[in-house]
């Protein structure tokens, strides 16, 4: 007995020393800055001010709050971010059951669908932006432009921009998710669909009835990482607009806030206003993919 | 099984080709794009490319800032397009060796030794992806200049791996968890050490796993812009998505086609080589660990 709780209390010891190399990278490179943008969104701080920062309280976050300018963001952020999950999320689950079945040339497609994502976004969007919206004469330039112009006439001066990242968010998500809950329908045993068959003939209600509650925790972890992308898709919005934000994705407008005008404490406390709604959304998605032990699937 | 309907099988192939061509245009368009020339990308069928040529690629390593009058002289640089190369590959292959090695001890740590509270452990790492990136550079400079490592590419080595790290924790502890304890116990009553139990068992049977969360790695990091493009300032330090997004676009858009080519396909030859692994590590992952 006494060898046994030396054992454990050994493991345990070692266990920490295991832990440590991440836990020290993550709070060497996170620790700080997090708790500087924290107590900035306190402050007043801006290089364009004379003397240090002043403590504001929680002003910064309740000059949002009455802002029209800050609830026109966040809507355009919730649009972005459910239309490019949805979409996402469709695209995905269409290329994983496409997937899921042999046939000839299986590999090929595989591949194919797998590309986006392996595609570097660093530099992929890049291309997408000049592809979009081609800065010099090419071949394909009159075509681009002329539609870059309809679609901003139709929507207001922008929104051609905005249809890019929004597209190349889905390209790049779908791809991810379609190869993820790809291996997601592989972990199903094939004997639950033979019965499904047997269930019910119509493919849709099979579809719903196991397919998706058995996907269920891929699709949580799927829409999570979605999200986190979505919102934190700064750089993408960045590049593909070129710098011109005509509808401010919160990301960007904390960005603008910050690196143009200056206002570090605004600009922090407009960041960290994502923190609690999206803690909220993995608490739940937790609860589908990382159930108690004994309770989940 | 009777044989499916002609038309099923149409709509079957047809939705294949639409979901092909809707992944892979994209890529193919400015792969196609990289291999011409100035006059067939400006006249030229933009979909195809009649008279293919490598001349942009090595003209992006061969450019010496040639002169040509005086304007010509300001605007063409020449790019360090080797020094660039180097660098990339030294970040990526650095940043995936420090993410796989620190998220294998810490996923063994929480699989397998099982501290108390390794659930929430293993959540409050993965609660790291709810941070917004957005200004987070700002704070993230003074850290970096604290340590020393401004313009250094090792930055990025102790940066980005912070990127990836949650999920390939999140996945690897998951399938350790999993494994039955009668998969060490008899190395271990047989005297090995949990070193040994750990190389010669554990490691082999979780091969693929190791892979996903590699891979996954390397697409998370590959994805980077913004992060190196802040951190590397000097053209001689900086990767190539840092470069390109120096290069003077409208003049030299054929030249960072062609680089985006060269860092984008090696990146895709790896992640294609092991892609199958991928999916069966993610799902050997998500099974044990769902």
């Amino acid at each position: 007995m006494r060898a046994a709780t030396t054992t454990r209390r050994r493991d345990i010891q070692l266990a920490y020393l295991l832990l440590a190399p991440t836990l020290l990278l993550l709070l060497t490179v996170l620790a700080y800055p997090v708790g500087w943008e924290v107590w900035t969104s306190l402050t007043d701080l801006s290089p364009l001010k004379d003397g240090p920062p002043a403590f504001v309280g929680l002003a910064n976050y309740r000059a949002f709050l009455a802002d029209p300018e800050f609830w026109r963001a966040a809507a355009v952020t919730v649009v972005y971010a459910a239309v490019t999950s949805v979409a996402k999320l469709a695209l995905g689950t269409g290329f994983a059951l496409l997937l899921a079945r042999p046939f000839r040339g299986r590999a090929l497609v595989f591949l194919a669908v797998f590309l986006p994502w392996a595609y570097p976004a660093s530099v992929s969007v890049i291309g997408w932006y000049w592809t979009l919206s081609p800065p010099i004469p090419t071949a394909y330039s009159v075509l681009m432009g002329n539609i870059k112009y309809a679609v901003d006439s139709a929507f207001g001066g922008g929104a051609w921009a905005f249809v890019s990242v929004t597209l190349f968010n889905i390209w790049r998500g779908s791809s991810f998710i379609g190869v993820f809950l790809l291996a997601g329908i592989n972990a199903i045993p094939p004997q639950l669909f033979e019965c499904a068959v047997l269930e019910s003939k119509s493919p849709w209600r099979r579809f719903w009835l196991v397919t998706v509650p058995l996907l269920k925790p891929f699709f949580a972890l799927a829409v999570f990482l979605s999200l986190a992308m979505a919102f934190a898709d700064l750089a993408n919005v960045w590049m593909l607009t070129g710098g011109r934000i005509v509808f401010p994705v919160i990301g960007t407008h904390a960005y603008w806030l910050a690196i143009r005008g200056g206002q570090f404490g605004a600009a922090s406390a407009l960041s960290l206003m994502l923190v609690p709604f999206f803690l909220v959304v993995l608490l739940v998605c937790f609860r589908i993919f990382d159930p108690p032990e004994g309770t989940g699937a | 099984m009777n044989p499916k309907p002609w038309w099923r099988r149409l709509g079957h192939g047809g939705l294949l080709l639409v979901a092909t061509i809707y992944c892979v245009f994209p890529i193919y368009f400015m792969l196609v794009q990289s291999l011409k020339t100035a006059q067939e990308d400006i006249f030229g069928n933009p979909l195809i490319v009649l008279n293919p040529t490598f001349e942009n690629f090595e003209e992006l390593f061969a450019r010496k800032g040639d002169v040509r009058g005086f304007v010509g002289s300001a605007l063409r640089r020449s790019y360090p397009v080797l020094a660039w190369l180097e660098n990339t590959i030294i970040v990526f292959a650095g940043s995936v060796a420090v993410t796989l090695v620190a998220s294998i001890l810490a996923a063994y740590a929480l699989g397998r030794l099982q501290p108390p509270g390794f659930r929430w452990w293993r959540r409050a790492i993965f609660a790291v992806y709810v941070i917004p990136h957005t200004i987070l550079f700002v704070p993230l400079y003074q850290v970096v200049l604290g340590l020393h490592l401004d313009d250094n590419i090792l930055a990025l080595v102790l940066i980005y791996p912070t990127l990836a790290l949650p999920f390939c924790v999140w996945i690897l502890s998951a399938y350790f968890q999993h494994l039955p304890r009668e998969v060490e116990e008899s190395a271990l009553v047989e005297g090995a050490s949990r070193t040994t139990a750990f190389f010669r068992i554990i490691l082999p049977m979780s091969r693929p796993v190791v892979i996903a969360a590699g891979i996954f790695a390397l697409g998370t990091i590959a994805s980077d812009f913004t992060l190196a493009s802040v951190f590397l300032l000097s053209e001689h330090n900086q990767t190539i998505p840092a470069g390109l997004g120096t290069m003077e676009v409208a003049l030299d858009e054929l030249l960072a086609v062609a680089g985006i080519n060269l860092m984008a396909i090696p990146v895709v030859l790896i992640c294609a080589v092991f892609a199958r692994s991928y999916v069966r590590g993610l799902t050997a992952a998500m099974v044990e660990g769902a």
